[in-house]
């Protein structure tokens, strides 16, 4: 309520002389040494605590407003900003992300009943350039989940070696109930330029290129870093991969090999502290072209650390 | 040997009984050309008998041959006179060659106008110098060489007013109303099937059908199947009455059979593991549409199996597959003729074959909007529906489906031991339409009277079929293609009786 404010008596400040013979009374609110008194100090450092913590609050609850409201937005970026490229949030590691199939791939529901019937993934690959890449991560999606993986041969396609009919490894003792199982990874070799994946032929256009089948893939096993910097350091790795390492000349691939020499001095893996698809894009492109002996040091290593994951076994297999 | 003879004889007595043997009785030159002596075996012959002659194919007729004079026997497709020359054409199945009777000192002005007379289709015989071409005859299947006529005899004359037109039945439907030229009607070229037959594309379309039933005996018999021969005239129809037809047998009657299922079964418990066989069969449905008719060709497979009714499937399949590459790779020609009249795309297909189950297909129906339920059975649009959009995700035109509903299936097929909703039956779809029907048989004679009392079957006109199963049956399965439809779906042909010869349908009896 306000109060009935009562006008000035006096003036504005009238120069007051202070005789010096008098006693000055120190402050009694104030330390000896003139500092404030750390109770109070204290108080308003909790002040302070509390306010910057409401603040911060107020901006998380903003950024998940945004994101259940708009169907695509990343993590308000005003919250991620605090951390930069070196520090790597604590929960993300290699491979574990959500098993729930259902959200990422969407639900098969047929009028209320789910079916649970097998989602299949078709690959349709050129039997000159098989997609080594994509066999890793197909071995990688048969730890995960439980895979029925099928390698056919199209009627375009002239002569296909054996190997390449092996390559998913043998079959399942469960196929012949297809039912049975989560995903369905189907390996066509078929006379097609460039390669291609379709899965749902509704709701999705035909996805073309390794690395973006790669990246497919990869979503299925662990969420991109949830970091835009590093997400962008590992899709430019991808595609460095696959444009310059695979189809590049041999001038392009020393320079890609220079980079990926530099980059390792820096960090373990490409992509910073943990191991991504990145990893697994360079690893392949560069035992394909066949670089690998002539690699630098910090390569050399690198790809030692490759192997000994083991996740690598069908990309060798295929190359022997 | 003289040069310009034409024996008219030979038009008044066609193949006279004469010592010469089969060649035309006119193997006797005359030394003048017209109104010669009769083509009797007096006279003079010339230094070589008739049966020396050796007659030559058209599609041997090629470049290197040239300068060469050969005796041909071939119809005329087209004579025309121009001046004074006269130009054939000349056809031997599905190949055809220019051939030209010039006034000179070989042929007289006579003898061309009689080489202009002769009508469409009659069967000649031609002695010719093989000629190349600056200019490539585009109209006919051998472009680089023409014949020089030096004699002409006609073996059989056909009459002149032809029932149908040769050019006409090949032409492309589209062509036709564009440029006011005619194509036949389908009930025209089958009720003169005679003519229609000697076209390319019939020549092409047969011979695939040829190649396809070959192929399927070479398979299966490599196979280690034995092929069987089963009767036709049964005593009882197994699947309801409905469908067959009925002939009079002695003081009873009989029917004729809709499948040779019954005799396959009793074959596999008679211990021979893998059969097969080629024979007609008989559906009396009163269906007209454009891929059924009441009599066909079924080819037909049984076989037992040792743990799994997969393994039925994948030989089936295995010898789809084996048929298809053989026709890719054998015949392509055949396929190319046939897509002149009838252009389509080439057929595609997967290896190993894909094989989708019902749950599937219900799922990839429902996500493109159509209601149905999940025990339901497929409709024909449906399973059009479902082959365009594994067209679209697999690429491919053969398929099969596993695992369809019991409820839509017959009383003897073998029911799902996991999920008892579901049989151990299968389809087989080409281009997005059946063409194969087939199961694990039941081979428990108690199992089958179980099933065939939930169908409300009557038991005693099926004892024999039970009774079979008695004495020992091993697990078996199998199915039956139409030969008809294969060939149709392969060649993406829209109409059954294209690829029937002498086709029958409610309809049609005869030819």
């Amino acid at each position: 309520m306000p109060m009935y404010q009562v006008k000035p008596v006096s003036g504005s400040h009238v120069k007051t002389d202070l005789p010096t013979c008098m006693y000055a009374v120190p402050n009694v609110h104030a330390l000896q040494n003139g500092e404030v008194e750390p109770a109070v100090k204290a108080l308003e450092a909790r002040q302070d605590e509390i306010m910057r913590k409401l603040y911060e609050l107020k901006a998380a609850v903003e950024g998940l407003a945004k994101t259940v409201t708009t169907p695509d937005a990343d993590l308000d970026l005003t919250v991620s900003s605090s951390s930069s490229l070196s520090s790597q949030s604590p929960t993300s590691t290699t491979f574990r992300g959500t098993t729930d199939l259902d959200a990422l791939l969407g639900k098969v529901t047929i009028l209320k009943l789910d079916l649970g019937a097998l989602r299949d993934i078709v690959i349709n690959a050129n039997p000159a350039q098989p997609p080594l890449t994509l066999l890793v991560l197909h071995s990688v999606l048969c730890q995960r989940y439980r895979v029925l993986s099928t390698v056919h041969v199209h009627s375009s396609a002239s002569s296909v070696p054996p190997q390449l009919l092996s390559c998913l490894g043998p079959r399942h003792p469960d196929s012949y109930a297809r039912q049975m199982f989560q995903l369905g990874f189907t390996l066509i070799w078929k006379d097609v330029p460039k390669l291609q994946m379709k899965f749902s032929v509704q709701n999705m256009c035909p996805v073309e290129g390794e690395a973006n089948v790669a990246r497919f893939l990869f979503k299925l096993l662990s969420p991109y870093p949830s970091d835009p910097a590093v997400a962008t350091l590992v899709d430019s790795w991808v595609d460095t991969a696959f444009f310059q390492l695979a189809e590049g000349s041999s001038k392009e691939r020393a320079t890609v090999l220079r980079a990926l020499n530099a980059a390792l001095g820096r960090n373990p893996w490409l992509a910073g502290p943990e191991f991504s698809l990145a990893d697994i894009a360079c690893y392949c492109c560069v035992l394909q072209s066949a670089s690998a002996s002539s690699a630098p040091t910090n390569v050399q290593r690198w790809i030692k650390a490759c192997e000994n994951l083991g996740h690598f076994g069908p990309a060798k297999l295929y190359l022997k | 040997m003289s040069r310009s003879s034409i024996c008219l004889a030979a038009l008044s007595a066609p193949v006279a009984a004469n010592k010469l043997g089969p060649p035309s009785p006119a193997c006797q030159a005359q030394p003048s050309g017209t109104g010669g002596g009769r083509g009797g075996g007096t006279g003079g012959r010339e230094g070589l008998s008739c049966t020396d002659r050796v007659l030559v194919r058209v599609q041997d007729l090629i470049p290197e041959k040239a300068d060469q004079l050969i005796w041909l026997r071939a119809r005329v497709h087209t004579s025309r006179a121009k001046g004074k020359q006269c130009f054939l054409v000349l056809r031997q199945q599905q190949f055809n060659l220019q051939a030209l009777v010039a006034v000179g000192d070989r042929a007289s002005k006579q003898m061309v106008k009689f080489a202009a007379n002769i009508t469409k289709e009659s069967i000649v015989d031609v002695e010719a110098f093989v000629r190349t071409v600056e200019q490539k005859i585009e109209s006919c299947s051998q472009q680089d060489v023409e014949l020089h006529i030096e004699r002409i005899f006609v073996i059989s004359q056909a009459e002149p007013r032809l029932p149908l037109q040769l050019e006409d039945a090949v032409r492309p439907d589209g062509d036709g109303e564009e440029e006011g030229r005619a194509t036949v009607n389908q009930d025209t070229k089958l009720d003169n099937r005679v003519i229609d037959l000697r076209t390319t594309t019939s020549q092409a379309i047969f011979r695939l059908q040829s190649g396809v039933c070959q192929l399927f005996r070479d398979t299966l018999t490599e196979k280690g199947f034995v092929e069987i021969q089963t009767p036709k005239i049964i005593s009882a129809a197994s699947e309801g009455g409905a469908n067959v037809f009925t002939v009079s047998y002695f003081k009873t009657s009989a029917y004729l059979a809709q499948s040779p299922q019954l005799y396959k079964q009793m074959c596999i418990c008679g211990d021979f593991e893998k059969v097969f066989c080629v024979g007609p069969v008989f559906r009396a449905e009163d269906s007209n549409t454009h891929r059924h008719l009441t009599e066909f060709v079924g080819l037909d497979i049984e076989m037992a199996f040792s743990y799994h009714y997969h393994e039925v499937i994948d030989s089936i399949t295995d010898t789809m597959v084996r048929i298809f590459k053989g026709l890719r790779d054998n015949f392509q020609t055949e396929i190319q003729t046939v897509n002149k009249q009838f252009p389509s795309e080439p057929f595609k297909f997967l290896e190993p074959t894909l094989r989708l189950e019902y749950t599937e297909a219900v799922a990839m129906l429902h996500e493109a909007g159509v209601e149905m339920g999940d025990e339901e059975d497929l409709s024909t649009p449906n399973e059009k529906l479902l082959g365009r959009l594994v067209k679209e995700k697999y690429d491919t035109d053969f398929y099969v489906l596993d695992k369809y509903p019991l409820a839509v299936r017959p009383f003897y097929t073998m029911p799902d031991p996991n999920n008892p909703k579901y049989s151990n039956s299968y389809d087989m779809f080409m281009r997005g339409e059946e063409i194969l029907s087939g199961a694990q048989r039941v081979h428990d004679a108690q199992l089958l009277t179980d099933r065939a009392n939930h169908h409300q079957i009557d038991l005693e006109k099926i004892k024999a079929y039970i009774d079979s199963f008695r004495y020992g049956a091993p697990p078996h399965g199998g199915g039956g293609i139409g030969l008809e439809r294969v060939c149709m779906l392969y060649l993406g042909l829209h109409n059954i009786r294209q690829t029937s010869m002498f086709p029958r349908d409610p309809k049609r009896l005869t030819p």
